[in-house]
């Protein structure tokens, strides 16, 4: 994910055995417990600046790199200048948790600050007005959405255009005749695009151009202002560029311009005679297209593929066509190679070739993965079984629609999984022989998020996570029809709820000992209820990230914690007994990986002997040759 | 608003615990925004989202409004706890909501003014 210095690595110290982590939350005072979090905080924040911090590159038309902009930063939107000499661009503060409007000169790299949000608001989407000298983006001050203009040379102060008395706005580009701005509303109802004349002064009112039950985004003018290109998000999430007139003297159309885009706007050049934007392959794709008397266009062709074997995605085309802006991922092209570990951190299996993995996760007897693959050429995500003695692979999904978190049955026969649909996330279940088709297991409060995180021995009950709560779902009945029963509920937010073999423990990740770091609890269940019965015990004491995990025979938790100084995970394991009560042991490190990495929970075999991860290798040795 | 939505539906990505629990345009209408001035009579600090009720005078009647916020995490996050609420039940504070799409008393916290004037803003999760 990065390029740059690392941060020195150090030994974790881990808390005497003798000194039982509760009586050392009591230890500390509130003041005190405060300044630890913060500390943390801080520290979590290092990290993700140094795994996600990049710098601006240029491509030209060829798909040659042909420089950088910028010290690194956690950037947002990059947009270029009408004349190609600065960038205006979005960058993230993460201890403010705000984002700001810089613009850079491309020629020396200067940087301009031109907004300075308050903590927990930002600034975003700017667009340059045509001659390049002011710059409109939208903020949100005090829970007011607007849009705001200012000098791009950071002189005067800013002035709002447009008080938005709704949300969701995202500006999207200024008129060539410097009259209009265009935006775009979305949100999981739906979405619409406006035009704001700028002539109205303080009661400037944006007229709807287009609504629609599908989101849509990125509004751009032609250069002659008589056509809109936008993109419409599809109920498969899948995303396409289309072209509409703004003349009603002008039949035809809407025409659809793209055969799968990667999410990207549509950009004009200057001229109007060609159309760029992102396919899902990640290629740059150019339409010539015309726009008089009416708008008519060429099939798309491929004008160049950065050249990775994991291209980055373009950001940004100017308006001359000859440049495009790229947000490289921070570690170069990364692909991920599934290997298998044993306990003390050797490898002992690398599994397939490199790809897009994630989510890796034993089957229950041992002897298959279940991971969620990504195709580069169709940018989509399904679920396949990998057998570990021959390699063999086995699709199990296959369709555009974001899914996450699978998960085992006891059994090895099924796998259930979270996945949106029709603007809800609901979770499904299917064969993990590939045969057959979907299920529905469980759909929630509507709108609500809900994530699978373990199946009870018996079969009976479905864990999962909701904003914090750990429910468990009787699986008996008509799917449609099932009731969940709130397992844990308090202001903590807990989750990873995962059952001991025997079915009388719940394991599980709360940050009740400080906010946004997690440690492992159990917890009694009871099975004839789906409630906790009596006592809690905590676990850990140095943070837990994912990856809880009985063994089999139920004599030993393990978990994944993380070194903040070092980015390494650390793979963790402690004894503990269910007879007659639960007690644990102190945790110890079994070893340690490198970050960042992908987890999920079920990468431990059962019998606890050996780990899969999805290990990031550079991709640069599969670099396509052009 | 491209890139708020995208970052929901990569949720695969950020830990649950920080993801919004509701779809909330589909239970709350963000065009239309309440101000409430009134007194908070009771605080519900629990997952996955809190909820202050607020006793609003409207025609000379009492009005029982319900706020939903963020969870009680996201505010120990930002160093506001439950007993900067609790400590002001029975005291005036005003909330900016948006209101429920089914039009009942209850809206989904943008802002909330505490006695003493500090500001809290539930942006950019509830904006």
């Amino acid at each position: 994910m990065k390029t740059g210095d690392r941060l020195a690595i150090a030994v974790i110290a881990f808390v005497s055995a003798l000194v039982p982590a509760a009586a050392r939350g009591q230890e500390l005072s509130a003041e005190a417990k405060s300044k630890e979090a913060a500390e943390a905080r801080t520290k979590r924040n290092a990290l993700q600046f140094e795994n996600n911090a990049t710098t601006i590159a240029f491509f030209d038309r060829s798909g040659k790199r042909t420089g950088t902009l910028g010290e690194r930063a956690l950037y947002g939107e990059t947009v270029l200048s009408p004349d190609g000499s600065r960038v205006a661009v979005i960058t993230r503060d993460l201890e403010n948790e705000s984002a700001d409007l810089f613009v850079l000169d491309v020629a020396s790299g200067a940087k301009t600050r031109l907004t300075k949000t308050p903590r927990t608001e930002f600034a975003m989407a700017p667009v340059w007005s045509p001659d390049g000298k002011r710059i409109a983006y939208v903020t949100i001050k005090k829970g007011q959405e607007g849009i705001y203009v200012r000098a791009a040379n950071g002189e005067g102060s800013e002035e709002l255009l447009y008080k938005n008395p709704g949300a969701f706005m995202n500006l999207n580009d200024w008129s060539s005749d410097g009259k209009l701005l265009t935006f775009a509303v979305s949100d999981m109802k739906g979405g619409a695009l406006y035009v704001l004349p700028l002539d109205g002064g303080a009661d400037r009112k944006p007229v709807e151009i287009l609504k629609s039950e599908l989101r849509m985004f990125g509004p751009r003018f032609s250069p002659d202002g008589r056509f809109l290109s936008y993109v419409v998000i599809d109920q498969a999430n899948k995303a396409e560029v289309f072209v509409r007139s703004l003349d009603p003297a002008i039949t035809g159309g809407p025409w659809q311009i793209s055969d799968g885009s990667f999410f990207s706007s549509g950009f004009w050049r200057r001229d109007g005679k060609e159309l760029y934007y992102v396919a899902r392959d990640r290629s740059l794709m150019v339409s010539e297209v015309s726009t008089t008397p009416t708008f008519s266009f060429t099939k798309p062709r491929v004008l160049f593929r950065p050249p990775s074997a994991v291209p980055p995605r373009i950001a940004y085309a100017s308006a001359d066509g000859e440049r495009f802006l790229v947000l490289p991922p921070p570690r170069g092209p990364q692909l991920q190679q599934l290997t298998v570990f044993d306990r003390q951190g050797q490898v002992v299996q690398k599994v397939g070739e490199p790809g897009m993995y994630s989510q890796p996760s034993f089957s229950p007897d041992g002897t298959r993965l279940l991971v969620l693959k990504g195709d580069l050429q169709t940018a989509q995500q399904d679920f396949w079984t990998i057998e570990l003695a021959t390699g063999k692979a086995t699709r199990l999904s296959n369709d555009s629609n974001p899914k996450v978190f699978p998960l085992w049955s006891r059994d090895g026969k099924h796998v259930y999984y979270a996945s949106l649909r029709d603007n809800d996330i609901a979770i499904y279940r299917r064969l993990s022989d590939g045969s057959g088709t979907e299920e529905l297991a469980f759909k929630y409060t509507p709108g609500a998020a809900v994530l699978p995180t373990d199946v009870s021995p018996d079969g009976k009950y479905l864990v999962c996570d909701s904003g914090g709560v750990i429910l468990v779902v009787p699986l008996a009945g008509d799917p449609t029809s099932r009731k969940e029963i709130e397992y844990l509920r308090e202001e903590f937010s807990d989750g990873i709820g995962r059952l001991s073999p025997d079915g009388k423990f719940m394991a599980y990740r709360s940050d009740e000992a400080q906010p946004e770091r997690g440690e492992v609890y159990v917890r009694p269940f009871d099975a004839s209820t789906g409630k906790p019965g009596e006592g809690k015990w905590q676990v850990s004491k140095d943070g837990v990230n994912a990856m809880l995990h009985w063994r089999a025979d139920g004599k030993e938790i393990f978990f994944r914690g993380q070194n903040l100084e070092s980015n390494e995970l650390l793979v963790m394991s402690v004894e503990v007994t269910t007879t007659s009560t639960f007690s644990a042991g102190t945790p110890k490190l079994l070893f340690k990986l490198p970050g960042p990495i992908g987890g999920n929970l079920g990468n431990i075999s059962n019998d606890g002997q050996r780990f899969v991860f999805a290990v990031n290798v550079s991709a640069a040795s599969n670099t396509d040759s052009r | 608003m491209i890139r708020r939505m995208l970052v929901a539906m990569a949720f695969a990505v950020v830990p649950v615990a920080a993801l919004a629990h509701h779809n909330m345009t589909a239970l709350f209408d963000f065009n239309d925004r309440v101000t409430l001035n009134g007194t908070l009579t009771q605080v519900d600090w629990r997952n996955p989202h809190t909820y202050l009720t607020i006793a609003v005078q409207a025609s000379g009647a009492t009005e029982s409004w319900q706020a939903e916020g963020p969870s009680p995490s996201w505010f120990r996050i930002r160093d506001i706890g439950k007993t900067d609420f609790e400590g002001s039940v029975g005291k005036a504070l005003t909330i900016e909501v948006s209101r429920a799409r089914d039009h009942s008393r209850s809206g989904l916290i943008r802002t909330i003014t505490l006695p003493g004037g500090k500001v809290v803003s539930a942006c950019p999760q509830n904006c």
